[in-house]
């Protein structure tokens, strides 16, 4: 469409001429701009856009320079940390891996323009940070067959082919946080749990599960919606101790976290909060509400704390303080670690069956039934629909921990999840 | 009945908070008929100040320097900026719109250099609290109260008392007519500025301090709750202003307090609150609670 337009705007020959030399550059460059067409090289693999006979280009949406720096910054150092160590061992399918990062500030409109430049030269997208940013791209990443691992984790988000949540989502999550509560924390049935939670698909899909999960369990649930804008939660924290809440549950982020329970110890609303996986940073430890968040606090997690002692997060954390000894080891490190280990072995799966056309890197990624990364639960990817993994771990806040955070229950699924989603689809 | 007084003293504290805010929109307007778009960044630009300067120079010390560079650097936009365009009182819109530019630079640098971190800004109140009665509330609201009410009958007493208060009475009345009763406009719309930028600063403090968890890149966009709040009281009285702040403030409290029983209404009915009870106002009252009546001209 572009194209034409250029044309009609473009008079002389020259211009023209030029124009079409571009052109024919800009697809030669790309191998085969469109997808349908792959051409076998001398292996005799089929590829596609991103793969040449000796890379293979992967693209990293991200935000280094917004809100979310901190972790984008985490995710990015991880992946490549990822492709070192896989080109140091050969490479996939005999190629090296490369990331092609993109920074959009978390801004939709920026991460749009991001995409159109990179979606065409890159194979699959093992990071795209920002719920939104993936809303406003779901459909255009599903036309280009461009497996995608977003660092968001709403239920919204499934059931697109080439979309894919890693582990547990918000609302598998809070399942288990209401599980946790009524089994180790003393809540009974006609108790009430205060839910803040965060306008937008993250906080709905977490009050979903955990109302759900409330009604299962004969308790209420108290909804308090808030947005990413209030950080002062003294309203919320009344309005929960006048509703006599047992325990808390928060889907926000760090900030809020550290108010309500800030706020909350300090008017003697001592009850147990626990805490969706984004809404906690080790930052937190250094603000006022730290003795606060180490005695009242849980986080429940897709992902194990990364002070874990599994073998494969250990081995991770150690390389990477080798290699960034400067950066700190937060859960995004983690997660983007896992994202590209995913991918590569997806990867890895699409080359022995002879095509690395994103086509068939997505069909070689649904065909995973039980992929073991080493660094968390196991995941099933071959029900679209279905989160890939229904066990959720339980943690806490550590000042002396790497990370902020050690486990506190190992993975496990919550009873009644199988129920939820049978429910839900 | 806690909950109700507790609600009312969250909504007190609020009020105090978003008045040393609107307090500066109105000075602002008042001197210089441009609305700030640039009010956020500035008081972001203030509690910055004192997140990095508290750990050397102790938080009254990086107060103090954040409090006049705060006011330097909205005075230096007014006379170095705005002043430059067009002089005619009419073009206060072009400035207006001059303002949301300056807004996205300083709140790019700013956003780029916070990141995803917490400040924490050394304040000492921390995390205690005070127990009146069954009600009890963190001291850092206490000092809200008394510090903004402070800072604000320092400025009705600025605007009563002092010449420049006098010149921007008469300018705001009547520009040409001050003008030529030898008022210097420029210096009095500069010296309203500078006010204006040091409220800002010290409503920073207010804002991330403990209740919340420090000052984040976000914390400037709360001071467009203050917006309504001005507009409400009039925009051109500083009473309007307080007054203003004050019912935002309560009305904010009460609605969040009391979400799960305005529940018909839709849940976080408490952001919308502000907006409401602004729509009710000026449908009303059109100029706003102590607003000025538009003179019109036949």
């Amino acid at each position: 469409m572009n194209r034409t337009h250029h044309r009609h705007r473009v008079p002389g020959t020259f211009l023209a001429a030029a124009l079409a030399a571009l052109l024919v550059a800009a697809t030669g460059c790309s191998s085969k701009a469109d997808g349908d067409s792959g051409s076998d090289s001398a292996d005799g693999v089929k590829s596609g856009p991103g793969v040449t006979a000796k890379t293979i280009k992967l693209g990293a949406l991200t935000d280094l320079t917004g809100p979310y720096a901190t972790l984008g910054k985490s995710i990015v150092q991880a992946q490549q940390l990822w492709a070192d160590e896989t080109n140091a061992a050969g490479g996939i399918c005999d190629r090296k891996v490369e990331i092609v990062v993109k920074d959009h500030g978390y801004d939709v409109q920026k991460a749009v323009t991001a995409y159109a430049d990179l979606s065409p030269d890159v194979v699959a997208l093992p990071q795209v940070i920002g719920s939104p940013v993936v809303a406003a791209l779901l459909d255009d990443i599903e036309r280009d067959h461009l497996l995608t691992f977003p660092q968001a984790w709403a239920a919204s988000l499934l059931g697109k082919d080439s979309v894919q949540v890693m582990g547990t989502t918000y609302d598998v999550d809070m399942i288990t946080a209401v599980d946790f509560l009524t089994r180790t924390k003393g809540l009974a049935k006609g108790d009430s749990i205060g839910h803040v939670y965060f306008e937008g698909d993250y906080g709905a899909n977490a009050l979903e599960g955990s109302t759900w999960a409330a009604e299962k369990a004969g308790l209420k649930i108290v909804p308090q919606k808030i947005k990413a804008t209030d950080t002062d939660l003294t309203a919320q924290v009344s309005a929960l101790s006048k509703a006599g809440v047992k325990a808390v549950l928060i889907s926000a982020g760090p900030a809020q976290t550290a108010s309500l329970v800030g706020v909350a110890a300090s008017r003697g609303l001592k009850v147990p909060v626990v805490s969706s996986a984004p809404g906690y940073a080790p930052q937190l430890l250094k603000t006022p509400a730290a003795p606060a968040l180490l005695g009242l606090l849980n986080v429940v997690s897709a992902a194990p704390a990364v002070s874990s002692d599994l073998p494969g997060v250990q081995k991770m954390v150690a390389a990477y303080g080798k290699k960034y000894p400067a950066s700190p080891v937060d859960s995004g490190v983690l997660s983007g670690y896992n994202a590209a280990q995913l991918l590569g072995a997806d990867l890895k799966k699409a080359c022995a069956a002879g095509s690395l056309a994103r086509e068939d890197v997505v069909k070689a990624h649904r065909g995973q039934k039980s992929v073991d990364t080493g660094l968390g639960s196991p995941q099933d990817f071959s029900d679209v629909p279905r989160p890939a993994a229904l066990s959720t771990y339980v943690l806490k806040p550590d000042a002396k921990a790497v990370g902020g955070l050690v486990g506190v229950e190992d993975a496990h699924e919550a009873p009644g999840v199988t129920e939820y989603l049978a429910g839900r689809s | 009945m806690t909950a109700f007084l507790d609600s009312i003293l969250t909504g007190l504290a609020l009020g105090a908070v978003y008045a040393l805010v609107a307090l500066g929109f109105v000075v602002i307007f008042k001197a210089s008929g441009v609305l700030n778009f640039a009010h956020g960044s500035l008081l972001l630009f203030g509690g910055y100040l004192v997140a990095v300067l508290h750990d050397d120079l102790g938080f009254a010390g990086a107060l103090a320097v954040s409090v006049l560079a705060t006011a330097a650097l909205a005075g230096a936009l007014d006379r170095l900026l705005l002043q430059r365009g067009d002089p005619d009182p009419k073009a206060a819109h072009v400035q207006t719109i001059v303002t949301i530019g300056v807004d996205i630079v300083l709140l790019t640098d700013l956003s780029r250099r916070i990141g995803g971190d917490l400040l924490t800004l050394g304040d000492p109140w921390g995390d205690s609290v005070t127990r009146l009665g069954s009600v009890t509330v963190a001291d850092s609201r206490l000092a809200a109260i008394a510090v903004s009410a402070l800072a604000i009958g320092a400025v009705f007493a600025l605007f009563r008392y002092t010449s420049w208060g006098l010149s921007l009475r008469a300018a705001a009345e009547d520009t040409e007519a001050a003008a030529l009763m030898g008022v210097r406009l420029s210096r009095v719309r500069m010296l309203a500025w500078c006010l204006a930028g040091a409220l800002a600063a010290l409503a920073a403090v207010f804002l991330a301090a403990f209740p919340a968890p420090g000052l984040e890149r976000t914390t400037g966009q709360i001071a467009l709750k203050a917006f309504p709040a001005a507009i409400l009281g009039g925009l051109t009285s500083p009473p309007g202003a307080l007054a203003g702040s004050l019912l935002i403030g309560l009305t904010e409290a009460l609605a969040a307090g009391y979400q799960s029983e305005l529940h018909v209404l839709g849940e976080g009915f408490g952001d919308v609150a502000p907006y409401a009870v602004m729509v009710a106002v000026l449908l009303v009252r059109p100029t706003g609670l102590f607003g000025a009546r538009g003179a019109a001209r036949v």
